[in-house]
């Protein structure tokens, strides 16, 4: 991947493409091949490879401000500036008010929101994202995935999201990486050449440019899915 | 979380083995081994093994004996019958009254915090009360059984009924039922998981104060006999007795207690928040 | 639902009517005589036990010293003297091993039936064999403490760590955690409402396990006195025992833990339901 690119992985369930993440995430071992970060093997799980999950992996004890700083609380950041830059994340996602709520005060798609600002505030080189917005409603989704956009745009960090939403993955991704069933294998990489800061949903869906990229990953995963 | 039967029962034969093998089955056997061959090893190595720490053998040699003279089976069958005389009884009194106090909001606010004050005298503080009332006899072991089993699962019921959510009842209301069909139809099944999971407390608590009865109060059974042959300096006896206990408990617990309620749980849990 | 309401009040007015109606007979019965006084000891008997148990007692300071005479303060403090050192060394070795067994698949495997079977043979079970290893006294009524402390707040700390959702390990790797600080700060918290549990648990049986030691094989403490006075037939300190045991219980229960355990349920967005 290139610095400051956006990623998709897309294909049917069951491929392989959470594997693949929890790997570059150093949280599964791997036989063949490599994993580099910046030209450094991957041995294990680490701060320079942030990951949001799909489930709310954020700590149910703890409030939102904590929860989002921390990373820098375990990389031994000092008070004063931890709650400087939390502050700044918990704006970035929106989430101004709620620092002192508990997660089971919030809903599915503002836990989503803490997740990622947990993920930022720590600073990692690349962000991982596992399906994160597959557990929340349609609509939710929809503004989540014009959020990361923006917040892409702004933090310009490399990202990697992994999903098997087409729409999606054709939104988000500068580049799409498409990959059969099981067992899964990269099928084809797809390039949307749509600048970040024309993505919204709305102008889109209107650009033929888009439709027409979006209609070739779906048909690339349809395919996969239809040979039984 | 619900179950599905399976109905190849040779097929469910194996599976359970596998299960058994794959979730800690290799890891429970080999502890076994080990805690026997560390018990064997270091009664072999204290002096006096036989009135210390007796080795698995001769704990095992002493059973045979008692077995041979068929005391041991006596001795069992007069605690379980304590046992299950005197817990079905209180539980059978203990239910009807937590079901009738919970019905009204004001008299359940009104014995809520008796039953729990007499919950928590354990049986066993009153058996020096209860020998002074009835000396060592049966009696005395059943009363206090009777009245560890009762406190428990009056209690659970109690709360079981409250919180039988309102609006089951009120839909009954709004068809028209009468009182006595609301509690049969809502209130009963509603308590029917608290029922479940208070009679396997109040069968726990009664199961130590059996135990302790027979010690204090001399009765013939299992407990007196680990306390009598402690004092004759049986201590194989003892040992033998205690994981007689521990088996008696484990068997009656994980296969009769713990399925009764899950399925108790699982059938008329729905009806539960 | 207001603390200090109307419906608190009413509550507490409620639920001492059960007290006063008993009260009450316990009273009509020293004056009817329905019972024998020596079945139904009359309450101001119950009442002067404390004065006569304290009778050699030279002050406030000896009792708190264990000053012979203290009779009944003794007593208590033996007791609570026990449970307290059952805790200090019980509650840290339950919770640790608890810990480790809960992150060692392995090792939880291998642990788990010995606690269950440890469980199985209750408290006082063990008392015959603790007698044949400590003889009667302290050591015996400490020992069979510190068993059904450490067996349940061990148990209790492995479900809660077992339950922890292993994800949460994730995320916090994923920040650079190293192994210390993902059970502290992850599986520790975590199974903080079980390990709670356990304590309220450990600490009822123990409790009552407690004074079945003593009236079997103690030579002090609450359950100790309970055994002696019925032996001597002295009901009247029998009940006063009894009573004591509950108020102490009580206090304990309800002003400690109870809320500790609902604080820390509530703290996680769980439902608090009395155990």
């Amino acid at each position: 991947m290139y610095d400051g690119e956006f990623a998709a992985v897309v294909g049917p369930s069951g491929c392989g493409k959470t594997t693949l993440l929890n790997i570059l995430a150093g949280l599964l071992p791997y036989r063949h091949g490599t994993v580099q970060v910046d030209g450094v093997p991957v041995k294990g799980p680490g701060s320079d490879r942030g990951v949001v999950f799909q489930e709310h992996a954020i700590l149910p004890w703890r409030t939102v401000a904590r929860n989002i700083g921390h990373g820098l609380e375990l990389q031994g950041v000092p008070r004063q500036e931890r709650r400087r830059r939390v502050r700044e994340f918990v704006e970035l996602v929106g989430l101004a008010g709620f620092e002192e709520r508990y997660p089971h005060e919030l809903s599915g798609g503002m836990k989503q929101r803490v997740a990622l600002a947990r993920t930022l505030c720590a600073n990692p080189v690349i962000m991982l994202m596992d399906e994160p917005f597959a557990a929340v409603d349609a609509q939710t989704r929809i503004t989540l995935q014009e959020e990361l956009n923006r917040i892409a745009i702004a933090t310009r960090k490399t990202i990697l999201l992994v999903t098997h939403n087409v729409d999606e993955a054709a939104f988000l991704g500068d580049r799409c990486f498409v990959f059969t069933r099981r067992p899964g294998r990269l099928k084809a990489t797809v390039t949307i050449h749509i600048p970040r800061d024309r993505r919204i949903w709305k102008e889109v869906v209107a650009d033929p440019a888009f439709t027409a990229r979006r209609d070739e990953i779906l048909e690339l995963v349809r395919a996969e899915v239809r040979v039984e | 979380m619900s179950s599905i039967s399976v109905a190849r029962p040779d097929l469910l034969r194996s599976a359970r083995a596998r299960r058994f093998w794959r979730h800690g089955g290799l890891e429970l056997a080999l502890v076994t081994l080990l805690a026997l061959a560390l018990w064997t090893a270091i009664s072999a190595s204290i002096a006096r093994p036989d009135r210390y720490l007796p080795s698995p053998v001769s704990v095992l040699d002493s059973s045979r004996d008692l077995l041979w003279k068929g005391i041991l089976p006596n001795y069992l069958g007069q605690t379980l019958w304590r046992l299950v005389t005197g817990s079905l009884i209180g539980i059978a009194l203990g239910i009807p009254f937590g079901i009738l106090v919970g019905l009204n909001r004001t008299v359940s606010e009104m014995c809520y915090p008796i039953l729990n004050f007499f919950q928590s005298i354990s049986g066993i503080a009153l058996l020096p009360i209860v020998m002074i009332w009835w000396g060592t006899t049966e009696k005395t072991v059943f009363v206090v059984v009777l009245y560890t089993c009762f406190f428990p699962i009056a209690f659970n019921v109690l709360t079981g009924v409250r919180s039988t959510p309102r609006i089951y009842v009120n839909a009954l209301r709004t068809l028209g039922a009468s009182r006595l069909r609301i509690v049969r139809d809502v209130l009963l099944p509603g308590a029917m998981p608290s029922i479940a999971t208070g009679a396997r407390l109040s069968i726990g608590y009664a199961w130590r104060a059996v135990i302790a009865g027979e010690m204090l109060a001399g009765r013939r059974g299992i407990g007196w006999m680990i306390f009598s042959a402690q004092q004759v300096d049986r201590t194989a006896q003892v040992v033998l007795g205690m994981a007689l206990i521990g088996v008696l408990w484990i068997l009656l617990d994980r296969y009769v207690l713990r399925p009764i309620e899950s399925d108790t749980i699982q059938r008329w849990g729905l009806v539960q928040r | 639902m207001t603390r200090f309401g109307r419906g608190r009040l009413r509550r507490i007015l409620l639920g001492a009517i059960p007290f006063l109606v008993l009260g009450t007979l316990w009273q009509m019965n020293a004056v009817y005589r329905w019972l024998a006084p020596i079945h139904m000891p009359p309450p101001a008997s119950v009442w002067s036990a404390i004065f006569t148990l304290q009778e050699g007692c030279p002050g406030l300071l000896d009792a708190l010293r264990q000053g012979s005479g203290c009779l009944l303060t003794n007593h208590i403090l033996s007791s609570m003297g026990r449970v307290a050192l059952s805790l200090v060394v019980g509650l840290p070795l339950g919770i640790a091993f608890g810990v480790l067994a809960g992150i060692h698949r392995r090792l939880g495997n291998a642990l788990e039936p010995v606690g269950v079977f440890a469980n199985a043979i209750s408290g006082i079970a063990w008392v015959p064999l603790a007698i044949v290893w400590f003889g009667v006294g302290w050591r015996t009524t400490l020992f069979i403490l510190l068993n059904t402390v450490f067996w349940l707040v061990f148990f209790n700390t492995l479900l809660g760590v077992r339950g922890v959702p292993r994800v949460y390990e994730h995320g916090v790797l994923a920040l650079g955690a190293t192994r210390w600080k993902v059970i502290t700060q992850v599986y520790v918290p975590g199974a903080l409402p079980s390990i709670v549990t356990g304590i309220r648990m450990s600490m009822g049986f123990g409790w009552r396990a407690l004074i079945a030691a003593e009236m079997i094989g103690g030579d002090r403490g609450l359950g100790f006195m309970l055994f002696v006075s019925a032996q001597e037939y002295k009901t009247e300190e029998v009940f006063l025992g009894v009573l004591v045991i509950a108020v102490i219980w009580m206090l304990t229960d309800r002003a400690c833990l109870v809320p500790l355990e609902r604080w820390t349920i509530e703290r996680w967005g769980l439902v608090w339901r009395p155990s």
